[in-house]
């Protein structure tokens, strides 16, 4: 059954010439991204270019910011209309057509697989070292300020502060605790130096920070860098004031304070998600090829132990051969620590099945409709020559 | 009429018959068995190859070409390294480091002149001033190089390769391997050994237990022995004889080697054969010239004997096809992998792919274009492939990520196939402008099936793209879980994939006609060319005086004639030699681009 409309609106948008606007605006977004990322690394250029609904330009020298350009959001879902109206209005339910029926179905689901991608999907890091046991895993991007209740030997109560909240500044209270933590100042990226003779005075009152000089560093993006961020804190409980410190993710070990016989740790280190399951590491192997540097194979041999689900067993990740595991999927990323320690890349991502359906979609479709096409022009060229 | 049945065949028999002609032994270099001794299986970057590709790759890596003129004849690669490492005196004396950056030169005192190369005699007495830039230069990312401190490098480099091949067998300014093994428990034994060890270019002693694949290097094998084992001997044996000119003992010393090998590890001996005998063959070379010929034959059949010369040009070029084809297939047995493992291999594999459509498009239109078009793309990818080749070994052991023989096989594969077809449109859009603009006469029909060529192409190139490119987004979920990261590589295959969409979209439904179906597949070879190498250059760094090297301005200059041959497919009829037949209706030519979407 075929619908077929006069109404303008919809006329535009089912289109050809829409489709084909709107490819090659994609076309122009994805050159702009790939070039942008040689500068900006490869995030953010995706957040300006593929993510957002338009390509901003600030107007310099003033507050304004125009869009220039429909974004990669804006234009996957024109496209996306698009095919879904034309598909209903234009193009006729036929045999001849399946193999474009097929095929577009297959496209329809992967445009819609990259936007349950990039709605739901959660990247973030395993380190851990031979023989050791972490139930956490770390995002590789986001900070995050912990305060940790460690007074009981037994267990620890994490409370984390974003990254982000700590930005703003502001008192924030610890919920459930009577610490409130005061932020005097947030810096995105920093230089920590031992303080000199010359270095102005430091608002640190207390722990390592009052011999360290704190330096702004403008925030970088590039995939190889990372910001060291720093703030100055200070934790306020009971109405009193436990001085100033100086917390970084540069910093090694937690620093603590005693408000009323209970012991707080103050850290600032990458935003944690703790797992319901932990992972050991029982061994990193990485083999190169004869004679050479040539990395050949990464693997990690870990144990899952999983109380919830009485589950305890071996696993080996490696090249290519991740581990799917409650909902999550870890993989051999890298490695350091004199071949110690296995960093692995834990990825949630719930569409992750999408194109793996789409493509086998897409494909049948264009082989049927280019057989179909192939068998009718080959007839043509026949009839052709008998005549 | 018969001599035109045979033609073909003729043509076909003749051009494999030249290209096996390189397979024929060649005699003695003065009584030495050089041929022989190219075959000695050694390990060297992972993997286990014939001294003959040490010493091609050695001297292409330094001069930049397969030979070097000593003592006033040409010599080969063999007979080269047998300089180096047992006559050092002669081989300082040869020209043998290419210098082009008339900086490096100005450092070495030099003025440019046409000769390009010089000797490590000439370079010796600088060598201090050299290293020293190269220290300076070296910690530099490679990506932010100025031009003289990518040559400076580059410079050191060579000559540290040549260093240590000097260095492999037998340590320079000692009397040689024999004296050394005499001497292994003497003083400063261990010191020497430690060096030999360490400078050694290849490991040319057999694993000490025969399925392992620890093989050792000379100084690896002194130290600690007290026994000497037969390779050590029959080494210092060989060069003792190559040093003292002695041809007679120089091949038993090169024969008692090859039975050594034979007895431990007939399987590299085996394998290091096939890769001296595809080193040997030079298949893609020969399938080169083939494919010179065939173009040429078809060019001269436009002004003589037509049927017959688009024959014997289809005949050369399925010969020139199955030459490329043998040569693609040895370096899959040779390294165990698919065809498609680095970017020489996918030139070889880009052109392969299409000259192997064109021959089934000339089966199916017998025009003798699709011959031309494909003889130009073989040659065209074989002289990319080469200019890519300089790097050093074509067959380098694959990166833990890449080692994957089921995705080798199929994301780049496909890929490399998408890249094919979508080149192969392009061209044959070319050969389209080229015709309208040079045929003196109008053949609407051969327009018309040129037309409907380059359209089954650009479906064949879509499907193949767009497949590859998904595999690829499947592969990366696969090692890393980022389905798609936006990577440029991706990026760049993203866009061959829209720009073939946009052209069979903007086809079907009436935009484009004729010329313009021709302009937009001649685009499509700018955005394959700039997936396909442009995205390597941006790691490069847009900001760098690196960035700027030869591999940028062959691009550029390829995008700018390929802009240029828009242009001229744009152009209206009036402007064509062969306008008098199809001017009077300009919509002619467009009418099947206007029909209904099929």
């Amino acid at each position: 059954m075929t619908l077929r409309t006069t109404n303008p609106v919809v006329r535009a948008f089912v289109s050809l010439k829409l489709t084909i606007a709107f490819l090659a605006a994609l076309m122009v977004l994805v050159m702009a991204c790939t070039l942008a990322q040689v500068k900006l690394g490869t995030w953010p250029a995706v957040e300006i270019y593929m993510r957002a609904w338009f390509v901003w330009w600030d107007v310099p020298g003033t507050e304004w910011r125009i869009p220039v350009f429909p974004g990669g959001a804006l234009v996957g879902l024109v496209l996306l209309v698009n095919l879904f109206l034309a598909q209903l209005v234009r193009l006729e339910l036929a045999w001849k057509k399946v193999g474009l029926w097929i095929s577009h179905a297959g496209l329809i689901l992967l445009v819609l697989g990259e936007f349950v991608t990039g709605a739901f999907q959660v990247e973030s890091q395993l380190a851990v070292e031979e023989g050791q046991t972490v139930n956490f895993v770390e995002s590789p991007r986001e900070l995050e300020l912990a305060v940790i209740d460690v007074t009981d030997a037994a267990m620890d109560d994490v409370y984390s502060v974003p990254a982000a909240r700590l930005e703003r500044g502001g008192s924030i209270p610890i919920p459930g605790t009577p610490v409130a933590i005061q932020v005097r100042r947030f810096f995105r990226n920093s230089d920590l130096a031992p303080r000199g003779p010359a270095d102005p005075p430091s608002p640190v009152t207390a722990g390592v920070g009052t011999g360290v000089a704190v330096r702004e560093r403008p925030p970088v993006s590039r995939d190889d860098q990372t910001n060291q961020a720093a703030a100055y804190v200070e934790p306020v409980a009971g109405g009193r004031s436990y001085g100033t410190w100086l917390v970084s993710n540069g910093l090694g070990a937690p620093q603590s304070f005693t408000h009323e016989g209970r012991t707080y740790q103050l850290q600032l280190r990458s935003r944690r998600e703790y797992l319901p399951f932990a992972v050991t590491l029982k061994h990193f192997r990485h083999d190169v090829y004869p004679g050479t540097q040539i990395p050949k194979n990464f693997s990690s041999l870990v144990t899952i132990a999983n109380p919830s689900r009485g589950e305890q067993r071996d696993v080996l990740i490696y090249m290519n051969q991740p581990l799917r595991y409650e909902g999550k999927a870890f993989y051999q990323a890298s490695f350091g620590k004199g071949d110690t320690l296995s960093i692995l890349q834990v990825v949630e991502n719930p569409g992750w099945l999408i194109p793996y359906v789409s493509c086998v979609l897409v494909a049948i479709g264009l082989i049927v409709h280019f057989a179909i096409t192939l068998r009718r022009s080959s007839r043509r060229r026949q009839a052709d020559s008998e005549a | 009429m018969n001599l035109k049945r045979a033609v073909p065949w003729i043509a076909f028999g003749l051009a494999l018959a030249g290209a096996a002609v390189s397979l024929i032994p060649s005699a003695k270099p003065r009584g030495f068995d050089v041929e022989a001794f190219g075959h000695l299986p050694v390990l060297e970057g992972g993997r286990v190859k014939p001294l003959d590709t040490i010493a091609r790759n050695a001297l292409l890596m330094i001069r930049g070409k397969q030979s070097v003129s000593s003592e006033g004849r040409s010599i080969g690669p063999d007979e080269w390294l047998l300089d180096v490492m047992f006559r050092p005196e002669v081989a300082d004396r040869q020209e043998l480091f290419v210098i082009d950056d008339p900086e490096v030169l100005g450092l070495l005192g030099i003025q440019q002149s046409r000769n390009r190369y010089y000797s490590f005699a000439t370079l010796a007495p600088r060598i201090d001033e050299i290293q020293r830039q190269y220290v300076a230069a070296e910690p530099v990312d490679a990506k932010v190089r100025s031009h003289f401190q990518s040559a400076v490098v580059n410079l050191f480099e060579r000559m540290f390769l040549y260093h240590r091949l000097k260095n492999t067998v037998q340590l320079e300014g000692t009397p040689g391997l024999a004296a050394e093994i005499a001497a292994r428990a003497g003083p400063g034994a261990p010191q020497r050994h430690e060096m030999l060890a360490q400078l050694a270019h290849f490991k040319p002693l057999l694993p000490v237990t025969p399925t392992g694949d620890a093989w050792r290097s000379v100084g690896e094998a002194l130290a600690g022995t007290t026994t000497v084992e037969p390779g050590l001997e029959q080494w210092a044996r060989l060069g003792l004889a190559y040093q003292a000119q002695d041809a007679a003992s120089f091949n038993r010393s090169v024969a008692d080697l090859g039975a050594t090998a034979a007895l431990g590890r007939p399987d590299a001996v085996a394998q290091s054969g096939h890769e001296w005998l595809f080193n040997a063959a030079q298949p893609f070379y020969s399938g080169m010239v083939i494919y010179v010929l065939a173009l040429l034959a078809v060019f001269v059949s436009w002004a003589w004997r037509p049927v017959l010369l688009q024959r014997l040009a289809f005949g050369l070029l399925v010969a020139g096809t199955v030459v490329h084809t043998l040569g693609l297939a040895s370096r899959i047995l040779i390294q165990g992998r698919p065809p498609v493992t680095n970017l020489y291999s996918s030139a070889v594999f880009v052109g392969w792919a299409a000259v192997l459509l064109g021959v089934v498009l000339e089966r199916m239109y017998r025009r003798g274009f699709a011959t031309a078009v494909a003889a130009a793309s073989g040659f065209a990818s074989l002289i990319v492939a080469h200019h890519l080749s300089v790097d050093g070994d074509t067959m380098e052991m694959m990166r833990a990520v890449l080692d994957s023989n089921f995705w080798l096989a199929t994301h780049v594969v496909t890929i490399t196939i998408g890249y094919s077809g979508t080149f192969l449109a392009g061209a044959l859009a070319i050969g389209w402008v080229v015709r309208r603009h040079l045929a003196r006469r109008a053949d609407p029909a051969a327009s018309k099936a040129i037309v409907a060529m380059t359209y089954g192409i650009i479906c064949f190139a879509l499907f193949f793209s767009f497949v590859g490119t998904v595999l690829g987004g499947i592969w990366a979920d696969q090692s890393w879980g980022r389905f798609w990261g936006w990577d440029p590589k991706e990026n760049g295959a993203l866009l061959i994939v829209l720009w073939n969409a946009i052209i069979l979209h903007s086809r079907w439904a009436g935009y484009a006609r004729e010329r313009g179906i021709m302009a937009m597949a001649i685009f499509g070879n700018v955005i394959t060319s700039f997936s396909w190498f442009g995205v390597n250059m941006l790691g490069v760094g847009l900001h760098s005086y690196g960035f700027m090297d030869k591999a940028f301005w062959a691009l550029s200059a390829f995008v700018a004639s390929q802009l240029v041959l828009m242009v001229f497919a744009l152009l209206p009829a009036r402007f064509w030699s062969a306008r008098r037949a199809e001017a009077p209706a300009p919509d002619k030519g467009g009418s099947e681009g206007a029909s209904q979407p099929v």
